[in-house]
C-alpha cells in the first residue's frame, strides 16, 4: 500500500480513536451524573444526622469552647474539619437536587404568536399561560365532567337568580410575581383590555369566546370583590372566568391599548406580568417558533404554603414532529413527551419498561359536515342516509387503535349533556341508507356522487386515514360514489368559508369546557354550512334550547335540554358526530402528578418526580 | 482578462440573475391561489377588519406598487444599518419582521451546511483518490459501493438510524436540537455556536454544540459524500492516466506529490464546479436534516411557514436560499478561475 494510502487509513484509525475517546467519556459523564442523582438520597439521610449534629455543636458552643470536646468528644480542629465536609456534601446535596428539581418537557408545540390572554388562541400559548398566569376560578384536577371549579385568584362566588350578575370574593394577600398587591381593579382592568382589545384582534381568544357580547361590565364593589353584568343569563360563567384568556394581568405590563407578550418585545420574558404557580424566566424564538421556554417557581405564588409547584424549573425542548419527540422520549433527553405522540407509538411505548404512559379523557371530537344550501346535501333524506352509513367503530378500532371512542352526540363523553343520540341511525346502517337514498332517487344505477375533503396539512390527526374508512363504507352501500379530496389547513378554511365542499370532516377543542361550548356546533355560522338559513325551523328551535340551557343552572335541566337539541341534530343531520379522542402523556417511570382530565391542560405545578 | 475584470464582471453578471429570481419569486407568490388576509382569520372577519389587515400588510397597493416596495425594501440601506438585515417585509401569521426571522434562523443552517459540506469534502475526496489509485480492486469496489448506498439512501431515514443507534440504544448523542436547553447558547458573535463557543473560551459549550451537531453534520454530509467520491474517482481516473502524471513519475517525484500536488490539483476542477451545485442541494438536504433534528435552522422555518402559507415568509426564506445560492456559485466561479487561468480568456 502506497504512503498516502496509509497516511489515510491512519488518519481513519485516529479519527476511530477519538470519536470513540470522545464518546466513551461521554458515557462516564453520563454514569456519573447518574450516580450523583442516586446519591442524592443517601446524603439527604446524612443531613438529617449531620443537622443534628449541628444543633448540638452550636448547643456546645454557647456553653464555651471548653464543653465541646466533651459533647462530641472530638477536639475542635476535629469539628472545623467536620464542617467544612459538611459544607461540601451539602453543596454536592444542592447540586443532586437541583437535577431533580428540574422537569424537562418534550413537545412538538411551539406558541403559535402571543402569551398575551387578550390574544393568545392556540393551545400551547394557554398552557403557557396556565403555568404562568392565575385565573379567578379553576377547573378540579380530575374532574370527570370539568364542571366542578375550585377558588382561585376568587375564593367564593355567587349569581343572581337570573344569572346575569356574579359576585366575586377575591383572595387576599395574593401577590403578583414582581410583588405588586394583587386586588378587584386587577380584575376590572383585564376583563376592560379583553374586550376593549377586541376590536384590533378579531381572531383573539375573548373575541372567539364572545367575551363583548356576554359581560356588559364589570364593577369593583370593594377591595376584594367585583361584580360581572351579563347581557344575559349565562350558568356556565365559571367555565369562561376559568379560560385562559380570563387571565387576571398586572397593568404595569400590560397597556390597555396594546398587545405584550410577543416575541421580539422586551417584556416577553420579563416574568412579572402575572400571578399563577410560575413565572417565565426564558422564551427564545427562532424565526417564529419557540426553541426554548424555561419556567421558574414563583416565589410570590399563593399557594406555596401547600407546596406547590412541584418542580422548581420545568424546561420545554421543541421538536419538529411526532417521530421525533418519540425518540426523544426513549432516548431519556427529556423526562415527559406531551401531545402529538402518534397512537402507533403511543401503544408501542406501553410495552418499554423505560417509561410510562398515562391514560385520561380527551376533550377535542370530530365531525362530519354537509353543504346543506345545495344538491345533494339540500336534501335532509340524503344527510341522513349518509350519516347511517358512517363507520365509527372502525375509525376507533383501526384508525386510531382503540385511543378514539365513537360518538354519538355533539358533546363528548363525561360531559353534562352527552347523549348517544346518533346510535338511532345506527352504524354503516345499509338498509337505512338503502331506503332514504331510494326515496330520494339514487340507486346502485344511480348513485349518489358527491366529493368528500379531509385536511392534508397535519393539522387533524390521522386525516388521510381517517377518510379512506369514510370512503370505503360510503361505497359498501353501494349506493354511493364517493371522491375523496384534500386540501392543506390553510386552504381547507378557505374552502371552508368559500363553502365550495360537499362533505368535509371538521374538528373543536373547547375554549371553556363546558357542554355549552359545544352544543352551539350544529348550528355554528362560521362553519358555513348554511343550516340556519336552509333548516329555519329546526334552527329557531334548538337555539330556544340551547338559550334556555345557558339560563339554568340545574343541571338535570341542562341534560334535557342538550338532549333535545341532539333529537333535533339527528333528524337533521347538518353536522355528524364521529369520535371524540382519549388524552395521553409519556413520562420516565419517576414523573408522578399527570392529571389528564376532559380539559385537556396539562397542570405542570403538580408534577413531580 | 485579469483576474480582477473577470471577477467585476462575475459579479455585475450576479445582478440580474438576482433580479430575475427576485422577480420570479415574487409573482409566484402572487399567483398562488388563496387570499392571505383571508386565511389569516380562524373565524371569518368582518369585511372592514379585513380591510384593515390588508392594508397592514400593504396588499391594499396595486401589484406594481408592492413589487417596487418589495425591491426597495431589499436594497434599502437605511433599513439594513438600522436593524442588521434586510427589510424582507412582514409575516402575515405573526406580523414579525421576516428578515428578523430569518437572520435568526440562519446560522444554524450555515453552521450545519459548513460542517455537512466539510464532512462530504473530506470523505469524499479521500475516498475518491483512495479509490482511483485502487482500480478494480476489491477496495475500489467497496469505497464505489459506499459512495451508491450514501448517495441513494434518503436522509431522514439515515437520520432516524442514527438517531436509533446512538440517541436510543447507546444513549451517547441527544437526538435532535441544536443545544441542551439546560445549557445556555454561547454569546453571540457570529451565531454559529461551536465557533461563538471557542471565542468565550468555553470548552463545555463547544462540547455540547458539537454533540447536538455530530448527527446532523454527519447524516448530510454522508449522503453528499457519494457524489464527491463518484466525481473525485472519476477525474482522478482520467488524470492520473495523462502524460505530465507519467512525467512526474518517471522524474521520480514522490507517489503522494504527484497524486496530491499534480493529479488531484487537475481533476480538482470539476469537483469545485460541483461543490457549488452541491451547495444548493445541501440546502434542499438541510430541509429535512433539520426536520429529522427537529434543527431550528432556515429549512424547517420554510417548512413551518409553507404549513401557514405564509406568503411573505415563504417568499424571504426562497430569496435567502437564492441569494445563499447565487453567492456560493459567485465564489466558486472565482475559485475556479484562480485555478484555472483559462477561464479568463
Amino acid at each position: 500500500m502506497e504512503r498516502m494510502e496509509t497516511a489515510i487509513v491512519a488518519l481513519v484509525l485516529i479519527g476511530i480513536i477519538v470519536s470513540s475517546g470522545t464518546m466513551y467519556y461521554t458515557t462516564i459523564v453520563t454514569s456519573d451524573l447518574s450516580t450523583l442523582t442516586s446519591d442524592v438520597s443517601t446524603l439527604t439521610e446524612s443531613v438529617t444526622e449531620l443537622t443534628s449534629t449541628i444543633a448540638d455543636l452550636a448547643t456546645a458552643m454557647a456553653e464555651g469552647f471548653e464543653d465541646i470536646e466533651e459533647v462530641t468528644g472530638a477536639s475542635f480542629e476535629e469539628l472545623t474539619g467536620a464542617i467544612a465536609t459538611l459544607e461540601a456534601r451539602l453543596a454536592a446535596i444542592e447540586a443532586g437536587l437541583a437535577a431533580r428539581e428540574t422537569l424537562i418537557v418534550g413537545t412538538t408545540d411551539s406558541v403559535e404568536l402571543t402569551l398575551d390572554p387578550a390574544q393568545a388562541y392556540d393551545y400551547f400559548g394557554w398552557c403557557i399561560l396556565q403555568q404562568i398566569g392565575g385565573t379567578l376560578v379553576s377547573v378540579k384536577p380530575g374532574s370527570p365532567t370539568g364542571a366542578d371549579f375550585l377558588p382561585d385568584l376568587a375564593v367564593d362566588w355567587n349569581a343572581s337568580e337570573e344569572l346575569d350578575i356574579w359576585d366575586l370574593n377575591l383572595r387576599q394577600g395574593v401577590m403578583f410575581a414582581d410583588g405588586t398587591e394583587f386586588n378587584a381593579t386587577h380584575v376590572k382592568y383585564s376583563f376592560d383590555r379583553a374586550i376593549a382589545l377586541i376590536p384590533s384582534i378579531p381572531e383573539g381568544a375573548p373575541a372567539g369566546l364572545g367575551y363583548d357580547a356576554i359581560i356588559n361590565r364589570t364593577e369593583v364593589l370593594d377591595t376584594y370583590k367585583v361584580r360581572f353584568h351579563l347581557n344575559f343569563p349565562f350558568s356556565p360563567f365559571p367555565g369562561i372566568l376559568a379560560s385562559r384568556s380570563s387571565t387576571i394581568v398586572n397593568p404595569q405590563y400590560a397597556p390597555i391599548e396594546q398587545i405584550n407578550h410577543t416575541a421580539g418585545d422586551t417584556r416577553a420574558s420579563t416574568p412579572v406580568a402575572f400571578a399563577g404557580p410560575y413565572v417565565l424566566s426564558e422564551w427564545r424564538r427562532v424565526a417564529g417558533r419557540d426553541v426554548e421556554i424555561k419556567l421558574d417557581a414563583n416565589p410570590n405564588y399563593w399557594d406555596l404554603a401547600s407546596g406547590y409547584p412541584k418542580m422548581e424549573h420545568i424546561i420545554f425542548r421543541f421538536y419538529s414532529d411526532a417521530a421525533s419527540l418519540r425518540l426523544a422520549i426513549e432516548a431519556g433527553d427529556v423526562d415527559m413527551a406531551y401531545r402529538h405522540v402518534s397512537p402507533t407509538d403511543v401503544l408501542d411505548l406501553e410495552d418499554n419498561p423505560n417509561v410510562r404512559v398515562w391514560w385520561g379523557a380527551g376533550a377535542a371530537i370530530q365531525y362530519l359536515c354537509f353543504q346543506t344550501k345545495r344538491a345533494p346535501f339540500n336534501d335532509t333524506r340524503v344527510r341522513v342516509a349518509v350519516a347511517a352509513a358512517l363507520d365509527r367503530n372502525t375509525i376507533a378500532e383501526t384508525v386510531f387503535l382503540g385511543l378514539s371512542d365513537p360518538l354519538y352526540s355533539i358533546i363528548p363523553p363525561g360531559m353534562l349533556g352527552h347523549t348517544e343520540a346518533f346510535k338511532k341511525l345506527g352504524d354503516t346502517n345499509y338498509t337505512l341508507t338503502r331506503s332514504l337514498l331510494a326515496d330520494a332517487g339514487y340507486d346502485e344505477s344511480n348513485k349518489l356522487t358527491f366529493d368528500l375533503w379531509y385536511e392534508s396539512s397535519g393539522h387533524y390527526p390521522m386525516s388521510a386515514e381517517q377518510a379512506l374508512v369514510h370512503k370505503a363504507a360510503f361505497e359498501a352501500s353501494g349506493v354511493m360514489d364517493v371522491t375523496l379530496k384534500s386540501a392543506d389547513w390553510a386552504s381547507y378554511k378557505q374552502n371552508r368559508d368559500n363553502e365550495i365542499m360537499d362533505a368535509y370532516v371538521y374538528g373543536w377543542y373547547p375554549d371553556y369546557v363546558d357542554p355549552d361550548n359545544y352544543a352551539f356546533l350544529y348550528w355554528a355560522a362560521w362553519i358555513h354550512t348554511n343550516y340556519q338559513t336552509t333548516s329555519p325551523e329546526a334552527y329557531a328551535q334548538q337555539q330556544a334550547l340551547y338559550d334556555a340551557a345557558r339560563a339554568t343552572t340545574n343541571t338535570t335541566l341542562r341534560e334535557e335540554l342538550y338532549a333535545q337539541i341532539d333529537d333535533i341534530a339527528v333528524e337533521q343531520c347538518s353536522v355528524v358526530p364521529i369520535w371524540a379522542g382519549t388524552g395521553y402523556a409519556i413520562t420516565k417511570p419517576d414523573v408522578y402528578g399527570i392529571y389528564l382530565d376532559i380539559t385537556q391542560d396539562m397542570r405542570y405545578w403538580l408534577i413531580s418526580k | 482578462m485579469g483576474l480582477r475584470s473577470y471577477i467585476i464582471t462575475r459579479i455585475l453578471l450576479t445582478i440580474p440573475t438576482l433580479l430575475l429570481l427576485l422577480s420570479m419569486v415574487f409573482l409566484v407568490m402572487r399567483v398562488l391561489p388563496g387570499d392571505p388576509v383571508e386565511l389569516h382569520f380562524e373565524k371569518k372577519a368582518t369585511p372592514e377588519q379585513m380591510e384593515a389587515m390588508r392594508r397592514a400588510l400593504g396588499l391594499d397597493k396595486p401589484l406594481w406598487a408592492q413589487y417596487t416596495d418589495y425591491l426597495w425594501g431589499l436594497v434599502d440601506v437605511g433599513y439594513l444599518l438600522e436593524h442588521g438585515y434586510p427589510n424582507l417585509g412582514k409575516s402575515m401569521q405573526t406580523f414579525e419582521e421576516v428578515g428578523g426571522q430569518i437572520f435568526s434562523a440562519f446560522p444554524a443552517t450555515l453552521e450545519l451546511a459548513i460542517y455537512s459540506m466539510l464532512i462530504a469534502s473530506i470523505i469524499g475526496i479521500l475516498l475518491g483518490v483512495t479509490s482511483s489509485k485502487s482500480y478494480n480492486s476489491f477496495l475500489d469496489h467497496l469505497i464505489r459501493g459506499f459512495g451508491t448506498v450514501t448517495y441513494a439512501v434518503p436522509i431522514f431515514v439515515l437520520g432516524m438510524i442514527f438517531q436509533l443507534i446512538f440517541g436510543v440504544y447507546l444513549r451517547w448523542l441527544p437526538t435532535g436540537l441544536r443545544l441542551d436547553p439546560a445549557v445556555n447558547p454561547p454569546p453571540t458573535i457570529t451565531g454559529l455556536y461551536t465557533i461563538d463557543s471557542l471565542i468565550a473560551a468555553n470548552p463545555v459549550k463547544f462540547f455540547e454544540a458539537s454533540k447536538a451537531l455530530l448527527l446532523p453534520s454527519l447524516t448530510l454530509g454522508l449522503i453528499l459524500s457519494g457524489m464527491f467520491i463518484r466525481m473525485t474517482r472519476t477525474n482522478m481516473l482520467e488524470t492520473l492516466r495523462l502524460d505530465f502524471v507519467t512525467a512526474a513519475k518517471a522524474r521520480g517525484l514522490k507517489e503522494s506529490t504527484v497524486t496530491y500536488g499534480y493529479a488531484l490539483r487537475n481533476a480538482f476542477l470539476p469537483i469545485l464546479t460541483m461543490m457549488g451545485l452541491q451547495f444548493a442541494i445541501l440546502l434542499g438536504g438541510a430541509i429535512l436534516t433539520e426536520t429529522t433534528f427537529s434543527w431550528p435552522g432556515l429549512g424547517r422555518y420554510t417548512v413551518d411557514r409553507i404549513t401557514f402559507r405564509d406568503y411573505t415568509a415563504i417568499q424571504g426564506a426562497v430569496v435567502m436560499f437564492g441569494l445563499f445560492v447565487t453567492l456560493v456559485s459567485l465564489i466558486v466561479d472565482i475559485l475556479y478561475a484562480y485555478f484555472d487561468p483559462r477561464i479568463r480568456l
